[in-house]
């Protein structure tokens, strides 16, 4: 049976031509770049478009690829960077309705919440409410660290800052997720009585 | 307590040093309040790491794919063309002209005094077309015309690649 190949391994069969190498890179990374996506977009198709667009873009510049840091600290520096374009040009063509926007997609998130109220009372269903409520900025750097195996250093690559500053971006993200899920807890637990 | 949570933090991180971490675990070992904010954090910290990953749709990685496709199929044709293939015609043609001067060059009688009498090889009765009488005025002119309409096409081609290249810079 043949193991695993590594990404770098991966990356050299994509830049002799074969395709379908590519195809087991996107397989290996889609899920945590779609969660990355979704912290910064709020909706799956958007997070889908992201997503998408990130690795098409990772396929473009593959050849640029210094091979210096991990493959996959790359590719989130290539997330922020799309989510971020993509974030400013919405925001841009939905300057005027705005408000309308923002009422909807509270409006669906309480629908949503009610709809699953019974079935979803775990921790992990309030950890990613809270993560939700999170800003883009907070929820990324958690996803990384949590998720992404990456270092502060590596985090901070990723982002274009210094490890130390994210460093304490992240002690304030984890003490604002902490608040917000106690927060959504205690809404809950009045709600029950 | 900001501070106790950024030292406890640091500590669950494995970013203390060697003495700042044994100084945190003899502070959670003796203060109560350290060794319960301890266990809150860690357990904080357990939650957090279990957080899961979105799953994307199943059709993802056919998408990506197909898109690279179709984008690698739409590059134009310019584009598209191997350089080798391009490197091959010039090099043959570079190789045809320089074999052709050379023979020309080898085969030249460069002993002889003057230049072989090319005029008593040309036959007699050799008469140079007379074309002048075919070449009217109105012939001119629509050969000018298509001229100038051809430079103009050009220039403007010219200038709308320039206009292109600007916007895309």
């Amino acid at each position: 049976m043949q193991s695993k190949l590594s990404d770098i391994e991966l990356i050299d069969q994509v830049l002799a031509g074969n395709q379908s190498a590519y195809a087991d890179l996107v397989k290996r990374h889609q899920r945590f770049v779609f969660t990355l996506a979704m912290r910064f977009a709020k909706g799956r198709e958007d997070a889908e478009e992201i997503a998408q667009d990130c690795f098409i873009k990772a396929y473009r510049s593959l050849s640029t690829f210094q091979r210096q840091a991990k493959f996959s600290t790359w590719l989130y520096s290539i997330v922020y960077t799309t989510a971020m374009t993509f974030l400013r040009k919405k925001r841009v063509d939905t300057d005027s309705i705005d408000d309308e926007g923002t009422f909807i997609q509270v409006e669906s998130q309480s629908s949503a919440y009610d709809v699953n109220n019974a079935e979803n009372k775990s921790r992990s269903f309030y950890l990613n409410q809270a993560i939700e409520q999170l800003l883009p900025d907070d929820a990324a750097i958690i996803t990384m660290f949590y998720k992404g195996e990456q270092s502060l250093e590596e985090i901070g690559q990723a982002l274009g800052m210094e490890a130390n500053t994210v460093k304490v971006k992240l002690f304030r993200a984890r003490q604002r997720l902490k608040d917000k899920l106690e927060r959504n807890l205690k809404h809950e637990a009045k709600e029950l009585i | 307590m900001n501070h106790i949570e950024e030292q406890l933090w640091n500590y669950i991180d494995g970013n203390c040093t060697p003495d700042e971490q044994s100084a945190i675990v003899k502070l959670i070992a003796s203060d109560e309040a350290y060794r319960l904010k301890y266990q809150e954090l860690l357990a904080l910290n357990n939650e957090f790491s279990a957080i899961e990953l979105d799953e994307p749709p199943m059709a993802f990685t056919y998408n990506v794919i197909e898109a690279i496709r179709t984008e690698n199929a739409q590059v134009p044709l310019k584009a598209a063309i191997n350089k080798r293939i391009i490197m091959g015609i010039a090099l043959f043609f570079i190789i045809a002209l320089a074999g052709f001067i050379t023979y020309t060059l080898v085969s030249f009688n460069w002993s002889a005094q003057s230049l072989p009498d090319v005029a008593a090889k040309v036959p007699v009765d050799f008469k140079v077309p007379q074309i002048s009488s075919s070449i009217s005025k109105p012939i001119v002119e629509g050969f000018l015309f298509f001229d100038v309409v051809l430079g103009l096409f050009l220039f403007d081609t010219f200038l709308r690649r320039k206009n292109v290249a600007k916007q895309i810079k």
